[in-house]
């Protein structure tokens, strides 16, 4: 409450310390500024702080001017993710994501990099607004190499993604909209952690998040087991964003798959939705009336050409 | 949530040398779930004349009928076929009707108007969803993809294209923009119609 | 938002925010970069000036565009150019393109809660000679690609340029291969037709075009002996080239 009140309040004597500060020069010239720390050096400290605007309900203000599923004729339009999914198995962790991002029902871009390499052995996923997953997971990424410079030992995944819940928390209601997954084996074998900017950290063996997750479910719910070997994980991971890039508006262009293992992860591919659809992956499309062409009387097979000469 | 973009899809009509294509996206969506990807939304109204609807489903079949109820009409009681341009002004006074409660619907037409000599010559036009007339010399577009309809058309567009350098370029207009757009898509048909006959090809676009 | 209904309580407040219309567009080549943005300022049907540029050089081997709310556009490439004088004076050199990138993520993040409602895009040469191009949402997400256009007919530009540039859409008779980097004077040539393009079709883009081209080092001027009233604005003789081309647009 305390910190909300000096955060926010506009009267008051370390208020005016502040209002003085600003009108002289703000946190930019400071001498943090300068060096390596740049954009995360208030962060360092330990709580970080924003600058907010200056009125009554400035979670409202932020609402008002950029949330665009309140009202989608906002101007400023904030790049949405859509369609991950994780989920571990015997084998370790398949992490499969889609790469469209979209302004309102313009596609902003095809190429997004949805997966975050916080580090070697450690991803994270991309969903919700693109800005706050990018900039937290690096600041994730920051507390991951001080943990192992203080602890002389890799991050468990459970520690690296309760920084990050931690973190959101304390903007809880601020307007942050991020739903990621964590990914990494430590020593306790594979492990999955969805994390979202309502504060939800979850430990799970199959998540999948974003617009286009429902679509994704249903081919993962129905093939996932234990048991299956990597190359069965890979193609599920990839055939369920598939299913959600060719339904989902949101979700498509190309799909990236990622697979951690124990000494760390490693990207497998990125393929076309669309080229899944035609070709698939070896030969056979995904695409439903691709694999039922000449099946059906609606579709039927072609005529055989016809070997014998009339008489 | 606007009612034009409920189930997407977007149409553009494109003049050339003594001939006019018409093309169109196949996508049928509920907002941003995608139900048919064999959605016809260009009718023919005579040999020479096709219309686009796009916009609102519902609204594409009851036009599609009404527009069949009054071009036949019109047949009978003139005992000749409908030229484009009264065609067009059928459109306009049939949406105008609904003034104030009007059918979401930006038709695109795209025909060969019978010329006085015997020839024929290229007619395209578009409406606002009141009925709002636009004679083009070049293209028309409509619907959810209007936008970057317009951009890429306006890049590619030349005059006196043949009709197969028009069907390249109103096809690569159509897949380009529609890829950047979430509700239009899911597979593109083009019309090609000259002096004598009219070509239908369906075009393998992107599925996501 | 309000209505004017007397059915409830209603309050007006004041918008910092307002859009100043423009579009921005870059291209990355093998070892060049082009950076182009129209000169019209408008605010709803007006036109408030036919010459505000929104494109600025930074160092000699980067330049920003900004496209959105001119204030705040215009605000931050001042405080983007301040953050890299402080870097040249602690570090006794440029900062390296991908690093001015990461500096313009934070400096944007840090108004997550009150955004500075600018699209920006980022071009210019790498450390390993490569073009770049970075382009940037309000709020800081970034990327890396080979072309971008933002602003108000970005919608009608990026289209153009996907067939263009990436050749989208476009099959190859087999057997046929095509080049894998565009030359200077063909993406000069797309530039030029895009802006021109989506001046006809928007009312908020017009009346003048500049385009900025920086030269890889060690890379001489083909492509550009050309191009009429091409003026170089390199200040160190030594290291990577900017050049720029002004156009007209129609103005009306």
């Amino acid at each position: 409450m305390n910190s909300f009140v000096s955060r926010f309040a506009s009267t008051g004597h370390d208020v005016e310390l502040r209002k003085a500060r600003e009108a002289f020069g703000d946190e930019d010239e400071s001498l943090e500024m300068w060096g390596s720390q740049a954009g995360f050096g208030p962060l360092s400290k330990g709580v970080p702080s924003f600058s907010v605007p200056a009125v009554p309900d400035p979670s409202a203000f932020l609402r008002l001017h950029t949330d665009d599923h309140a009202d989608p004729s906002c101007r400023i339009k904030i790049k949405h993710g859509t369609t991950t999914l994780a989920f571990r198995f015997r084998g370790g962790v398949i992490v499969a994501v889609d790469s469209r991002a979209t302004a309102g029902s313009y596609i902003a871009s095809g190429t997004v990099k949805k997966v975050i390499e916080i580090n070697p052995y450690l991803l994270g996923t991309m969903a919700g607004g693109a800005a706050d997953c990018q900039y937290w997971e690096t600041y994730l990424g920051i507390q991951c190499r001080l943990h192992e410079l203080r602890n002389r030992e890799r991050i468990s995944v459970s520690a690296a993604s309760k920084y990050l819940s931690n973190l959101v928390y304390s903007y809880k209601g601020m307007g942050l909209s991020m739903g990621t997954m964590i990914c990494g084996w430590d020593k306790t074998g594979p492990a999955v952690f969805y994390v979202d900017s309502d504060g939800t950290r979850l430990k799970g063996d199959v998540f999948s998040v974003g617009s286009g997750s429902t679509f994704a479910y249903g081919v993962l719910d129905q093939g996932y087991h234990w048991d299956l070997t990597d190359e069965e994980a890979q193609e599920l991971g990839r055939r369920s964003i598939y299913a959600a890039g060719h339904r989902d508006a949101y979700s498509g262009n190309t799909i990236n798959l990622y697979h951690v293992k124990e000494d760390g992860w490693k990207f497998i591919g990125n393929y076309d939705v669309s080229e899944m659809h035609y070709e698939g992956p070896a030969g056979v499309g995904y695409g439903y009336e691709i694999r039922t062409a000449g099946k059906s009387s609606a579709n039927p097979p072609p005529e055989p050409e016809s070997q014998t000469a009339q008489t | 949530m606007s009612i034009m973009e409920y189930n997407g899809g977007s149409v553009i009509a494109m003049v050339g040398k003594n001939c006019v294509a018409i093309a169109s996206d196949l996508r049928l969506g509920v907002q941003s779930l995608g139900i048919a990807s064999n959605f016809q939304k260009i009718f023919p109204v005579t040999d020479r004349i096709f219309v686009g609807l796009p916009g609102l489903a519902t609204d594409v079949t009851t036009l599609h009928e009404q527009f069949r109820y009054r071009v036949n009409m019109y047949t009978i009681k003139e005992e000749r076929e409908i030229e484009p341009e009264t065609f067009a002004a059928l459109v306009s006074s049939t949406l105008y009707e609904r003034r104030f409660g009007p059918y979401f619907i930006e038709p695109v037409i795209a025909g060969m108007q019978r010329t006085p000599s015997g020839s024929y010559k290229p007619f395209i036009a578009a409406t606002d969803l009141i009925g709002c007339l636009n004679f083009a010399k070049d293209f028309v577009v409509a619907g959810t993809a209007s936008d970057k309809l317009f951009g890429v058309a306006e890049g590619l567009w030349e005059e006196d294209l043949g009709p197969e350098d028009l069907f390249e370029t109103i096809s690569q207009t159509m897949l380009n923009a529609v890829d950047r757009d979430t509700n239009s898509g899911w597979g593109v048909v083009v019309h090609l119609l000259t002096k004598d006959k009219v070509i239908t090809r369906t075009l393998k676009g992107r599925m996501d | 938002m309000p209505d004017g209904s007397y059915a409830h309580p209603q309050q007006r407040q004041f918008n910092p925010y307002t859009e100043n219309g423009g579009t921005i567009l870059a291209i990355a080549g093998a070892d060049f970069t082009v950076i182009a943005g129209d000169t019209r300022q408008s605010e709803g049907y007006s036109i408030q000036t036919r010459y505000a540029p929104k494109v600025f050089r930074l160092t000699d081997r980067a330049v920003l565009a900004v496209n959105g709310f001119a204030a705040d556009g215009n605000m931050f490439v001042k405080k983007v150019k301040q953050r890299l004088e402080w870097y040249r004076h602690a570090h006794a050199k440029d900062m390296p393109l991908r690093a001015i990138a990461r500096l313009i993520q934070t400096m944007l993040y840090a108004q997550r809660f009150f955004p500075y409602y600018v699209y920006n895009i980022l071009g210019g040469i790498e450390e390993d000679g490569s073009g770049a191009v970075y382009s940037f949402d309000p709020v800081g997400s970034y990327e890396r690609e080979a072309c971008r256009a933002a602003g108000a007919a970005q919608s009608l530009v990026q289209p153009f340029l996907d067939n263009q540039i990436y050749f989208k859409n476009q099959q190859l008779p087999p057997g046929q291969t095509r080049p894998l980097h565009l030359s200077l004077s063909d993406v000069l040539s797309i530039v030029i037709d895009s802006f021109t393009s989506a001046t006809e079709r928007h009312i908020e883009v017009g009346d003048g075009l500049e385009i900025y081209v920086v030269l890889a080092k060690g890379r001489g001027p083909q492509g550009l002996e050309a191009v009429r009233g091409a003026q170089e604005l390199t200040t160190n003789a030594e290291g990577d080239r900017v050049f720029i081309v002004r156009r007209e647009l129609k103005k009306d």
